[in-house]
């Protein structure tokens, strides 16, 4: 189990987070760029030092600020860091890197980098290697040293999609495998999503959220969690518990048509549409705001009729509130709100 | 046309050591180096710098890397200051060190009371050798720190190194091509080291000194061939520094 509890000042403003991550489990810590995930990273790590705090791996204390004070350093630390650059050794080839940390002997090695799909490199230079090959010395690397906590920092951005997905799946399941605590930090939603069995998100250094992936896309905690997750558009409604509020839509939850039963039906105007992928991305003009679509069809011009679907509600201070079906009174399908632009 | 231009300043560049060999004949270089003692110098140029490399590793190694690592403060103020003994000419390095460690001052008189003395002595010698070529390696030292990237040794004690392992295993071997220059670029410094050495140290002498004090009592034809011993005891280290620096650097690209 690793346990984080930390405070570090940055200089505009205090990061502030408190995670907890089982044996095996993945925690993606997601937020914009200079939210301060790589913070809290490097505070398990050893290398930055918090204002206040407490790091706990399993039985050992690494980082407490309060009495009895620890600081252990990074190398009796036992915890691996993955960032973007795989920080691969120039002078050593690609089975000294990998057996750098380790105790590891022959035949581990040569099983990791089977599994790892690196057994004809083992003798090539890092300057040799691909970007993706690259990463897969770096992570085969940590996985033979010891290794208790597993942190990942973006570690997988600026290769291409597919490999991208390649590797995070290796990695979820070496961490699955290995029983190891995992955190992955990504600015990229599809990213976290794809790793992680939990989402943090972090804004400015606040913890805004912390749960299951589809919870925290589907039920924001707050408007500003919501905005980070992608909804893009927020249209006020009436008829909440606490009177009006906004429902946020997000792109991919839309559907053109009346859809009464699956979510709020909007009414408004196409102001600018444009080709997204396979379809269309249009921003309509609903109840005086703008909210942005994804359709599989162009939007016609004129008064355009769409459902999002089961939209998250937020009160006039921006934090969720129950959609308004499911107060008791009211049966399912009923009352799930109409407005118009 | 590029190569032509290159040439031209290249050989330009090289005059010096082409009118060496060329107006050297074997009967002089046989007639100077065979006087008796001819070769003594060399034997204290060889001894002198070998004393000087030695100090240069043990106090400019661990300067230039806490200058490279900015762990100092007014890190400006640090760099300036190894400059400054770059800029001075050797010739007033000289007299300052006279100022500062000659028989009448506090450095020496505490050399006196342990029967030793910094000025005409090999250990002079060491001194103003030290102070001549300390710049090149400490500048040079600091660059090749400097183009260590801090990550990797930030890696490497998150496998569990501490860091005088980290340093052994990765800051060293990543930063030794560009030592090892630094150390040859000194090594030829100090085996040409004259302007402060004949002020501090006029005996014992030198190869450097030997070429003066030929070319004062006997004249130019011979004191060329002490030139020649010169060049060719000071050139092969940094030769090959240059060739092993240049390997690493292939077998580092795989």
């Amino acid at each position: 189990m690793l346990n984080a509890d930390v405070e570090v000042d940055r200089r505009d403003f205090t990061v502030r987070a408190s995670i907890a991550v089982p044996p095996g489990g993945r925690l993606a810590l997601f937020g914009p760029s200079g939210a301060g995930k790589t913070t809290i990273l490097e505070v398990i790590a050893g290398l930055v030092a918090p204002r206040r705090g407490r790091v706990v791996l399993g039985e050992r204390v690494l980082t407490a600020t309060s009495p009895p004070v620890r600081a252990v350093p990074p190398w009796k630390r036992r915890v691996g860091l993955l960032r973007q650059d795989p920080a691969l050794f120039p002078h050593l080839s690609v089975r000294a890197n990998l057996a750098y940390g380790g105790t590891a002997g022959e035949p581990e090695l040569a099983e990791m980098a089977g599994v790892l799909g690196l057994g004809g490199l083992l003798n090539a230079m890092p300057a040799r290697l691909s970007g993706g090959q690259g990463h897969r010395v770096a992570l085969g690397r940590l996985l033979l040293a010891p290794c208790d906590a597993l942190l990942l920092d973006e570690p997988f951005t600026g290769l291409d999609a597919s490999l991208r997905r390649g590797l995070t799946d290796l990695v979820a399941g070496l961490v699955t495998a290995r029983g190891v605590p995992a955190v992955l930090v990504a600015h990229e939603l599809a990213d976290a999503q794809a790793f992680a069995d939990r989402l943090a998100v972090l804004d400015r250094g606040e913890l805004l959220q912390d749960g299951p992936p589809d919870e925290v896309v589907l039920r924001p905690a707050s408007r500003r969690a919501a905005e980070l997750v992608g909804y893009l558009g927020f249209v006020p409604v009436q008829g909440l518990p606490e009177g009006a509020g906004l429902a946020g839509i997000h792109p991919e939850r839309t559907l053109p048509g009346a859809h009464p039963d699956h979510g709020v039906v909007l009414t408004g105007t196409v102001s600018t549409r444009r080709p997204a992928g396979a379809g269309w991305e249009a921003d309509v003009r609903v109840a005086g705001t703008v909210i942005t679509c994804r359709l599989p069809d162009r939007p016609p011009d004129g008064e355009f009729v769409l459902t999002a679907l089961d939209p998250p509600y937020f009160g006039p201070d921006g934090t969720a509130v129950p959609a308004p079906d499911r107060r008791p009174e009211q049966g399912r399908g009923q009352g799930r709100g109409q407005v118009r632009g | 046309m590029s190569v032509i231009v290159a040439a031209v300043i290249w050989i330009a560049l090289l005059g010096p050591v082409i009118a060496l060999l060329t107006h050297l004949s074997w009967s002089a270089i046989r007639s100077s180096l065979s006087a008796p003692g001819a070769l003594d110098p060399l034997v204290v140029s060889l001894e002198s710098g070998a004393v000087t490399l030695g100090v240069l590793v043990v106090i400019g190694t661990p300067l230039a890397w806490l200058m490279a690592r900015g762990r100092l403060p007014f890190p400006r103020v640090w760099e300036a200051g190894v400059l400054c003994s770059l800029l001075l000419p050797p010739l007033v390095i000289g007299l300052l060190l006279i100022f500062m460690v000659g028989p009448y001052t506090p450095i020496g008189e505490l050399l006196g009371h342990l029967n030793l003395s910094a000025t005409n002595t090999f250990l002079a010698l060491c001194l103003a050798e030290v102070y001549e070529s300390a710049p090149y390696y400490v500048l040079s030292a600091q660059a090749a720190f400097s183009g260590v990237d801090p990550r990797l040794e930030q890696q490497a004690q998150l496998l569990g190194d501490r860091p005088a392992r980290v340093f052994r295993r990765v800051t060293l071997p990543l930063a030794t091509p560009g030592l090892a220059m630094g150390l040859s670029v000194a090594w030829a410094r100090a085996m040409g080291a004259f302007g402060a050495v004949i002020i501090i140290a006029y005996h014992p002498f030198g190869i450097p000194l030997q070429i003066y004090t030929t070319l004062q009592e006997t004249g130019l034809a011979s004191a060329l061939p002490f030139a020649l011993v010169l060049l060719v005891v000071a050139l092969p280290l940094p030769l090959a520094a240059y060739i092993w620096s240049a390997r690493a650097e292939r077998r580092r690209r795989g």
